[in-house]
């Protein structure tokens, strides 16, 4: 038997030109071109949106929740953290 | 602030006018709305329900457009009316079918709204040029929905060219209704308030036929010296108030609540 189920696509949603593409979850749909209109429908109705990325959640490439040892930390690493610099506040970039 | 046209166009006319744009977007409207909770998967249940809400939304700027000029409010047009006082198409009004009827349905009449919109780009009447320059943002993309369904499912599976083929064969004709010639027709084409049902027909039906017949759903028509002749009956009635018994179940639907409390503030 033909499977009819669709694909799934994960939606980035922008909220203004220049920001990050933040991932905002998945929709079914056929093929890219209405995952984007399912996406706009799903995603881009309310919150403010200029741009939309769809992606076919077959084509990412992932980690495995089971394979800890990828992110194993085993020795010290702290003195790697720029922890010892004060970062300029971004708000007042004048006070600096 | 009181609003009215020039006095060369025919206002009684272009009031009627008015009231059937928005009486086909309350019915359509209705319509849409009663897949939500019901449609075949959740991305489409949430887009028919934006489309329902769009197409309410739609009926609600004629309708003020309507009180501007007449005084008479958006409910009152809505909610107090007779069933039998409405002059939307049939087509509008029938029941919503199996998915396929309601994708072939939108598909139909938003190809339909895009010729009527665009014709009404250029009226003679400003308040008609200013809605649908801004009306018609939003139908295209109800339009490049409705179209992509209608492509995909035409000829996806046995059991969706089944479906799809019905619902054109019963679509087609009602959809036709949409541009029953008006009683003041003349009075409105020369008073180039819009261009004729005539010419939006043979509009609507150079976007649809090429769409459909690519879909696998040829509709009946044939092709004639660069035209299209129909072969088949069109279901006019709507705009001579002539409805069946389907208008009557969803204005009872629609009505219900507010006549329980009819003074009731919201």
């Amino acid at each position: 038997m033909m499977d009819t189920q669709w694909d799934t696509y994960e939606v980035f949603h922008q909220t203004k030109k220049g920001d990050p593409h933040m991932y905002v979850g998945s929709v079914h749909a056929p093929d890219p071109e209405m995952a984007l209109q399912m996406a706009r429908d799903q995603f881009a109705r309310r919150l403010k949106c200029v741009s939309l990325w769809v992606v076919n959640s077959k084509n990412i490439a992932s980690t495995d929740y089971q394979n800890e040892d990828f992110f194993a930390q085993v020795t010290d690493k702290s003195y790697r953290d720029p922890k010892a610099f004060e970062a300029p506040d971004k708000e007042s970039p004048n006070e600096h | 602030m009181s609003i009215d046209f020039p006095s060369s166009v025919p206002r009684e006319s272009v009031l009627r006018f008015i009231l059937a744009l928005a009486d086909d977007e309350l019915m359509l409207g209705h319509r849409d709305s009663e897949w939500t909770g019901y449609s075949p998967i959740l991305e489409e249940d949430i887009a028919f329900s934006n489309i329902a809400q769009d197409e309410l939304g739609h009926s609600l700027v004629w309708y003020a457009l309507y009180e501007q000029l007449t005084r008479k409010t958006p409910d009152a047009m809505a909610f107090e009316r007779e069933w039998n006082d409405f002059t939307c198409c049939r087509f509008v009004t029938y029941p919503k079918g199996d998915f396929a009827y309601t994708v072939v349905r939108q598909y139909l009449f938003d190809e339909g709204e895009q010729v009527m919109l665009t014709a009404l780009g250029q009226s003679s009447v400003q308040q008609l040029r200013e809605i649908a320059g801004k009306l018609v943002r939003e139908e295209t993309y109800h339009l490049l929905h409705s179209k992509s369904l209608v492509v995909r499912l035409g000829d996806a599976t046995e059991e969706s060219r089944r479906r799809m083929k019905a619902a054109v064969d019963d679509a087609f004709p009602q959809a036709l209704g949409m541009f029953e010639r008006l009683e003041d027709e003349d009075e409105l084409v020369k008073s180039e308030v819009f261009p004729g049902n005539d010419v939006l027909k043979a509009q609507w039906l150079n976007r649809v036929v090429p769409v459909l017949t690519s879909a696998k759903l040829p509709p009946p028509v044939s092709h004639q010296n660069g035209s299209y002749a129909i072969n088949v009956k069109g279901d006019d009635g709507g705009r001579k108030k002539s409805h069946t018994q389907h208008l009557k179940q969803l204005v009872d639907d629609l009505q219900l609540v507010y006549r329980i409390a009819p003074m009731a503030k919201w």
